[in-house]
This record gives structure tokens, sequence and C-alpha cells, in this order.
């Protein structure tokens, strides 16, 4: 915008012409504190202020009466001012400060609060993913032909026990199990893997609920191609290398 | 400003008073300001009754509006008069758009013409004098947009479907007419174009 742009406006918004566009562009330039904005509408108003100033009309005493009483109603008054503009200073720049401290230590508050939250949800996208993924790989070991059904039948200790063992020699298998009694304090049950004649092989440890269900996911086991029996012991936490308590479970041979 | 037609008062001081509720304050800016500011807005309106009203809501804001006058815009004269003539123009439009929506019934057309505040004629002549003295020194297509937008509260675009003109020849013809009509209250020497 030009100078004299601005001037044109400058006199049209003195005089109480502008349209209501232009009028708000002119208002924009104002609040920028665009210098020739300024410095134009000065001059133009203090011209038509000398011009407005020329005629005087007494007015009727109710028209002050009626401003006082309003003044008087509206409880703010002081005559003379007890209290200073300058006095709120102090009073604002405390509230201020309270409120700028206030913002900080809520913001704090629901930072913490946003980032335990969010370290929750984490955990829980994590556990939910590790579900999902597991019970992926349990579809597809049941959708595979290869995979064989084995029963596990309960023993002395737990005859009431009983399992199932999905497994497939390449992929591994799913131990699930039901009936069983908590391990004893500082035991725990592990599986055996027995091919043939050769020593039983661990094939993981696992707990039961409350309730006697379990299970255990079973990696494949190297080098061992056909299982003859799946048998469950109890024993010592970790388990062992061998088997070395009492036989729970165990499938026909 | 021509010399006494305001008492010779601190307005600025007497505004940073009433910012802090000075009551005190008010009254004598009132008594000081009161009577040039409704002959301004009796021009504009020309109706007794609504210029007391504007004249009312012009000092209500005022006193509201103490607290945020700042010097750097301009003095406490012009702060007051643009306020009022903004007012009165308001005020103005206002009853315009009334008069066009609503059809006054006769006996309050009648009224209007005689009852006693309707503007006396005289009254208006001798308030319009002095401004008109000052512009009837202006070249009459300037005085013309000026008279338009000060006396009849048109807009530009108002203005310009009202005189058939260009928008962009009222808004130049609006900012050259006050420029000369600075000279004159400053007592230049005006030439014609």
């Amino acid at each position: 915008m030009t100078r004299e742009e601005t001037r044109d406006l400058a006199a049209a918004y003195a005089l109480g012409a502008l349209d209501a566009g232009d009028r708000g562009r002119f208002e924009l330039l104002l609040r920028t504190g665009d210098a020739d904005a300024v410095d134009a509408l000065n001059e133009f108003e203090t011209t038509l202020t000398g011009l407005s100033a020329e005629h005087v009309v007494t007015p009727p005493a109710s028209v002050k009466t009626a401003l006082m009483a309003r003044i008087a109603a509206q409880g703010q008054i002081a005559s003379p001012a007890p209290v200073t503009r300058r006095s709120w200073w102090p009073a604002l720049w405390a509230t201020a400060l309270a409120a700028g401290l206030g913002a900080i230590v809520v913001g704090l508050y629901v930072s913490v609060s946003y980032e335990r939250r969010l370290d929750t949800l984490a955990r829980e996208a994590a556990a939910l993913h590790d579900t999902l993924e597991r019970e992926q790989q349990i579809i597809a070991l049941v959708r595979d032909p290869a995979t064989a059904i084995v029963a596990l039948n309960g023993l002395d200790p737990a005859p009431s026990a009983h399992a199932r063992m999905l497994w497939n020699p390449p992929a591994g298998g799913l131990l699930v199990v039901a009936g069983l009694p908590p391990a004893p304090e500082g035991k725990t049950y592990q599986l055996w893997a027995i091919a043939g004649k050769e020593p039983p092989v661990s094939a993981g440890i696992f707990s039961v609920d409350a309730k006697g269900t379990g299970s255990l996911r079973v990696s494949a086991l190297p080098g061992i191609r056909a299982v003859d029996v799946f048998a469950v012991t109890v024993e010592p936490a970790g388990g062992l290398p061998a088997p070395s308590g009492k036989m729970y479970l165990a499938s026909k041979s | 400003m021509p010399p006494g037609s305001i008492p010779s008062v601190d307005a600025a001081a007497l505004i940073g008073r009433m910012a802090a509720r000075d009551r005190e304050a008010f009254s004598r800016f009132y008594d000081a300001f009161a009577g040039p500011v409704l002959g301004l807005i009796r021009r504009v309106l020309r109706d007794v009754g609504a210029s007391e009203e504007v004249l009312q809501e012009v000092f209500w804001q005022i006193w509201q509006d103490a607290p945020q006058y700042d010097a750097r815009r301009g003095s406490p004269e012009a702060w007051v008069f643009m306020r009022a003539k903004s007012r009165a123009i308001d005020k103005l439009r206002s009853i315009r758009r009334r008069e066009k929506t609503f059809v006054l019934p006769v006996d309050e057309a009648v009224a209007r013409v005689t009852a006693s505040g309707t503007e006396n004629p005289d009254e208006a002549a001798e308030g319009r004098g002095a401004i008109q003295s000052a512009l009837a020194q202006l070249p009459a297509v300037q005085r013309r947009v000026i008279e338009l937008a000060f006396f009849e509260g048109l807009t530009q675009s108002e203005i310009s479907a009202r005189l058939g003109e260009p928008l962009g020849t009222v808004k130049t013809r609006a900012r050259l007419g006050l420029e000369r009509l600075r000279g004159i209250l400053k007592g230049e020497r005006v030439t014609a174009i």
C-alpha cells in the first residue's frame, strides 16, 4: 500500500466513511503500528476536531445527573482515587507469576502422567504383539497337515491331569496342560522329548495357574526328527539337563 | 480548535485521574467537553432527544475507556470528538435503517416534525455557520464529499453512488479536502484547484 493510499484510508476513517472492508484494512494498519497510518489519522482527526468543537450546545443538567448516577451505581468509584494504577502492578505481577508457576507444575504433572501412560500403553502393545504372534504360530501349526496331536495322561502324582502336545518336527510345537497342581516352592515343571533309546532332551520349563492350566511353546529340537514319548517331570527351578524328579504326565510310546 | 470553545483544562490529566476511577475528574471533564460534544452530535443527528441520548453514551464510554487512552494515538480532544462523531453517525445510520424498514404512522411522523425535540433551524444554521465558513473555502467537489460523510454519515461507497463518481475519485477528494481544511484552520492561504 502506498503512502497516498494510506492517507486516503485515514481521511475516510476520520470522517467515519470507510466501508467495512477498508475499515478492517486500516484498523489492521493501526494495530500493527504503521507510522504513516497513525500520523495521517492524527492529522485528519485533529483537523476534524477543530471543526467539531466550534459549536457549543449546553446539555440539560439531567444528562450529567444520569451519568453520575450510573457511575455511582457501578460501584467502582473513588473520589479522589485512593488507589493509583501503579498500585495494581505488584498484584498483577504476583498473580501472573503464580499463574505461571502453576502452569509449569501442572504441565510437569501432565507430562509425567502422559509419559507413564505411554509406557503402560507401550508395554500393553508389546504384550499384545507377542500374544498375537504366538497365536498366529499356533494357527499355522494347527493348519499344517504334518502337525501331530499327542495326548499326555496324568500319572500317580496327579492322575487327573492331562495334556495335549501339538508337534511338528520342523516347526516345533505347543504343549497345553490342565489339572496339574502348582509346582512346589522352588520347583518347576519341565517337558522332555524322548526319541528311541536316546537320553531325554529338555523341551522347556513351564508353570501352571491356580486352576492347574498352563502352556509351553516349544521350538524345533535340533537333531530329533521323530519323538516317541513326551513326558513332564517336576524339577528344581530353572530346570535340569536331565530329568531327576517325579513324572506327572507322559504320552504313550 | 477555536480558543474559548473548550474551557482551559488539562484534559490528559483528567483522563488519567478518570482511569483511576476519580469521579470528580469525570465531572470536570464532562463540564469542559459536553457542550461542544453535544454541538457536534446535534449537527449530525438534528434531533434533540437522540442527541442527548448519544451524548450520555459517549461520556459513559469515555469513563469506561479512560484506562485505555493512549496519548501517542492522538490528543484528548480528538479522542473525545471522534468518539462522539462515530457514535452520532452510528445512531444516524440506525435511524435510517429503521425508517427504511418501517413506515411511520401519520401521527408519529407529524410529531417528529413539530415536537420540541426537533432541530431548531436557526440554531442549526448558526451551528453550521463556522464549519460552513471553513468548508466554503474548499473546491465544491471536495466540500460535497466531506459534507456527505460528516453531516449525513454516508460511506464512501454510498457517496460514490449518490454522486455518480468513481469510488477512487471519492477517496481522493475526501483526503484532499481534509488536507486543505487543515491548512485553512491553520490560517494558510488556499489556492483553488
